[in-house]
């Protein structure tokens, strides 16, 4: 079984990642508001892979362990998104994010709650671009902070198993010239990718459309 | 963020030339500096005074043209960062060119305008293409890594030769971890401590996706990096297949030695098992190597043949034939089978048939042990010689037995007309009686002839004078179907030879003649000097070299096939029907030629006749015919003395009788032993007259005896054959003669009364 598998072609990867790009560039923005500082968010390349080419995949990319923030959503697509740093990471992300005005303690403390915070505007922002595209609601759960490896932090998740595909995305995090990498996963089924696909050739038809 | 700064002009050299864009997003209105008008081929005034937007898709190649608009569909739409590689086509030429913009916002975090530089990475791209094609097409990864980092930059087939997704960098636990624990990984040096300059190693690995092992070599090079650490840069590659042909061909080589392990072994064990000799030898005849058999065979041990010339176990009588045999393989000649006696241990000797074969400076000999077929063979010659002797003495026995009844009949018969007192018919019967019994003694001088025991009675013979005195016998002989032809040249040299058996040697050759042409032909018999070289006389075992008297016997008769020609000079072997002959014609004649040290050749062809030769050496001392001593006439003695020793008691007998009827006194004895004591003894005594072949002392030694006692008295020895006739002359001392049996009372006679008459047969005194 390969752990690669196909249902978008280029043309329709191309358009996801630009509408989550346009979802992680809200993110930063609000980030930038947070933090007061430069915070650039971009998502170069997307893969849709198979759970176990997800853990396969994180697992190749990080030897390290991981951390991650999970948000479950429901609408017109429904699944878990998840925003994974590399553990060593996080403190530095956090410390950007909250701009120094933490002690190392206090930022020790408060590494889950900023995490959250940060998964949260990151993940939300994604979600809600692409709902607003389709002008359907969204609902999205609480943030929640997990620590493991890939196999942990995507066997916690749905138990349909066999149908979950998981969108796979890079995620470069440009903070104070700092370059901090990451990943978000959206684990959809296969009727919520379908649903996907119809926003993303509409995305497509209305670009073709549009006059420029 | 700062807007794009002003650049530049164009230089119309387009590679790495950077052009900048802004695009007003309410407005729709494209402005660019003449760089990108440039490398996008718009007219550098109009670009900069500002273009309609969709200016920015104009020129981009169809292909890229969609991907390109839905990422600036992204941008326009808020997404900050822009990033495209896509090529361009301008005045029919393509290029690379690469977009880096970014989207900016007004305080509504609107989206108002999208900026950005183009850079020309056609160079950079064709070079990416070759490095991308050159890696894929010859397999090869290439990596990169700075010590101290956890990860390092590897290309896409570097992760499709370890089985990993691909990525623009990986952690370095992640590339190691495929590699075989046995082996050392890839990225090594982690620390920056290790030895600068080129590095190669090979390793296993377990590909990351399928589990599969594959060979791998890794080739780099650890240089100082621009920003201090160590930097390694190097490439992998896939070296299953030149390993796997690597150690197909290790277990080739491996199996191969255990091949030849396995023949060598299987030889060893021939040669250690072989009941045949085998050896190896210089060619001087030095052994250098033996095998076991040669304990079994001989029970000589290995160490003392090798080192030693196999030359000292041959059997002196096949050591020159060995030699020319051994010269013969070192000259590299090849060598048929032969067989020499060897020696073993225990001194006895063993017939080993030896084939040898050289090969350059080494002999290899095989030798089989065939004394038993030897002896076998030895076995058969006798029983032949047994089956052969019973076929004589049937037909000796049936001429014998026709002359003892004209023998015995005579006698017989004259006894009874000398009871009735018919003595006129007596003489004529004893006549008849006589004869048989001179047939029968014909008989035995031929046999012994044939057997070369008779006692030659060689004298210089003029051939041609013997041929020409048989004409009168031959032509009756023959008959007048045969026409007889007689060439004897007159200058024809003498030879030495028994006249008595030329003669019967020459009818014996006309009579097969005769009966080889039932009807009739021509019998050539011819006579002329011949001389012989070494060559000529092979074969022969007592002819030497040099000058000889030839006697042709041709006809004109049937001939013989090859295989009786064969055999024509075997003892007892004939073609007449048994009983009619014995089968010693030609052996006889054969026998009696080899005696008298000449040669006998034979030629013949079925149908076309046949020749025989007989050569008879030239005698140098010319014709002596007539220093032969008269006979004297008177043959009777006076009373003379004569001691007789003889154990046959019919011979002694008629020997007794004989000697008194003809005047002598006689004293008989049957053995050495009671004539001894009487030499001894001072009786007078004449002559002594001894059988030779007696029980205890023979003839010989009693004669020596007598020597002794009475240097000055006679001997005369009767034989019936002498052992070695040739060595007659050594035989007889001075004053010692032999007679040969069977002789008649008349020869007796003469013989004693010359003994008694000659210069030395003076009488003796006896002892004292």
């Amino acid at each position: 079984m390969t752990s690669l598998i196909v249902p978008l072609d280029d043309l329709e990867r191309d358009a996801l990642t630009e509408l989550v790009n346009i979802g992680v560039s809200r993110a930063a923005v609000s980030l930038r508001k947070m933090a007061g500082e430069q915070v650039l968010l971009s998502v170069p390349a997307v893969e849709v892979v198979t759970r176990r080419g997800a853990t396969t995949l994180i697992r190749e990319r990080e030897s390290g362990a991981l951390i991650a923030v999970r948000q479950d959503f429901a609408g017109v697509f429904s699944g878990r998104a998840l925003l994974i740093f590399p553990e060593s990471n996080s403190m530095a992300l956090v410390r950007s994010v909250t701009a120094g005005s933490l002690s190392a303690e206090d930022a020790a403390e408060l590494e889950d709650e900023a995490l959250a915070e940060t998964g949260n505007v990151v993940l939300n922002s994604c979600l809600a671009t692409m709902a607003n595209m389709l002008q359907k609601p969204l609902t999205m759960s609480l943030p929640e902070v997990v620590r493991g490896d890939g196999s942990a932090l995507f066997d916690l998740t749905l138990s349909n198993s066999e149908d979950a595909v998981v969108l796979f995305l890079y995620i470069n995090f440009a903070i104070n010239d700092r370059e901090i990498r990451g990943y978000i996963a959206m684990l959809m089924d296969l009727p919520s990718i379908e649903a996907l696909r119809g926003l993303i050739a509409e995305f497509i038809a209305r670009v073709i459309g549009d006059a420029m | 963020m700062a807007d794009a700064a002003p650049l530049p002009p164009t230089n119309g050299d387009m590679s790495g030339a950077v052009g900048a864009w802004n695009w007003d997003i309410a407005s729709r209105l494209l402005v660019a500096d003449a760089r990108f008008a440039s490398l996008y081929g718009l007219d550098p005034a109009a670009a900069a005074a500002g273009l309609p937007a969709s200016a920015f898709f104009e020129p981009v190649l169809e292909q890229d043209r969609l991907r390109l608009r839905i990422a600036v569909a992204g941008a326009l739409r808020g997404a900050e960062v822009f990033a495209r590689d896509y090529r361009v086509l301008l005045d029919g030429e393509v290029r690379w060119v690469s977009a880096r913009g970014r989207t900016y916002f007004d305080e509504t975090d609107t989206p108002t305008r999208f900026a950005g530089r183009l850079t020309d990475v056609t160079e950079q791209k064709r070079l990416e293409e070759r490095l991308r094609i050159a890696q894929t097409a010859g397999g090869v990864g290439s990596f990169e890594y700075l010590s101290g980092y956890g990860t390092a930059d590897v290309s896409d087939e570097f992760c499709r030769l370890l089985g990993l997704h691909t990525a623009k960098s990986l952690p370095v636990r992640t590339i190691n971890s495929v590699v075989h624990p046995d082996d050392p990984p890839i990225i090594q040096g982690r620390d920056g401590s290790g030895a600068l300059g080129t590095a190669f190693h090979e390793f296993r690995i377990h590909r990351a996706d399928t589990g599969e092992e594959r060979w791998l070599a890794s080739r780099g090079e650890y240089r100082p990096a621009d920003r201090g650490g160590v930097s390694f840069i190097g490439v992998i590659y896939d070296i299953t297949a030149s390993k796997r042909s690597e150690a197909a061909l290790r277990l080739l080589t491996e199996t191969l030695e255990e091949r030849v392990e396995a023949r060598t072994q299987e030889r060893d064990r021939i040669w250690n098992l072989s009941g045949d000799l085998l050896n190896i030898i210089e060619p001087d005849g030095t052994q250098r190597a033996v095998n076991p058999a040669w304990k079994r065979v001989l029970g000589h041990d290995e160490a003392e043949l090798v080192g030693r010339s196999m030359e000292c176990l041959i059997h002196a009588d096949d050591l020159p034939l060995a030699r020319t045999r051994l010269e013969a393989l070192a000259r590299g000649e090849p060598v048929a089978a032969f067989d020499t006696r060897l020696r073993a241990k225990d001194g006895s000797h063993r017939w080993i048939n030896w084939t040898g074969m050289s090969d350059g400076e080494t002999i290899y000999g095989i030798g089989r042990d065939v004394t038993q077929r030897k002896l076998l063979e030895e076995q058969l010659r006798h029983s032949q010689k047994m089956e052969a002797v019973g076929q004589l003495t049937g037909g000796l026995a049936h001429d014998f037995n026709n002359m003892l009844t004209g023998v015995m009949g005579g006698i017989d018969m004259a006894r009874m007309l000398l009871a009735q007192g018919r003595l006129e018919d007596v003489d004529r019967l004893l006549e008849a009686s006589m004869q048989s019994g001179q047939r029968a003694a014909a008989l035995t001088h031929r046999l012994l002839a044939f057997s070369r025991r008779q006692a030659l009675d060689n004298q210089p013979l003029d051939v041609g004078t013997l041929i020409g005195s048989m004409q009168d016998l031959l032509r009756r002989t023959l008959g007048e179907q045969v026409e007889l032809h007689i060439d004897t040249p007159f200058e024809l040299w003498t030879t030495l030879a028994d006249e008595s058996q030329l003669e019967s040697a020459i009818l014996n050759l006309a009579i097969n003649a005769r009966d080889a042409m039932p009807d009739g032909g021509r019998l050539t018999i011819a006579a002329r000097n011949a001389s012989l070289s070494e060559a000529d006389l092979a074969g022969s075992d007592q002819a030497q070299p040099g000058e000889f008297v030839e006697i042709l016997v041709t006809d004109t008769g049937l001939g013989m096939p090859p295989e009786v020609l064969a055999k024509a000079f075997d003892p007892f072997y004939t073609t007449k029907p048994v009983g009619q002959g014995t089968g010693l014609g030609l052996s006889m004649i054969y026998g009696f030629v080899q005696q008298s040290r000449g040669h006998v050749a034979i030629e013949s062809q079925e149908g076309r006749g046949t020749k025989i030769r007989l050569y008879l050496p030239r005698h140098d001392g010319g014709s002596e015919g007539e220093a032969t001593p008269e006979m004297p006439t008177a043959i009777t003695g006076s009373g003379e003395i004569v001691l007789v020793v003889e154990d046959d008691p019919a011979v002694l007998r008629l020997m007794l009788d004989a000697l008194r009827e003809l005047g002598y006194r006689t004293i008989e004895t049957a053995s050495g032993k009671e004539a001894v004591p009487i030499l001894q003894s001072r009786r007078h005594l004449d002559l002594l007259i001894s059988d030779v072949g007696l029980p205890g002392l023979n003839g010989r030694q009693i004669a020596e005896i007598a020597r002794q006692i009475r240097p000055d008295m006679p001997v005369l020895l009767m034989t019936a054959y002498t052992r070695d006739a040739g060595d007659e002359a050594g035989f007889l001392a001075p004053g010692i003669e032999v007679m040969q049996k069977p002789f008649s009372i008349d020869q007796l006679g003469r013989r004693v009364t010359r003994i008694l008459r000659s210069p030395h047969g003076n009488s003796s005194a006896g002892v004292g």
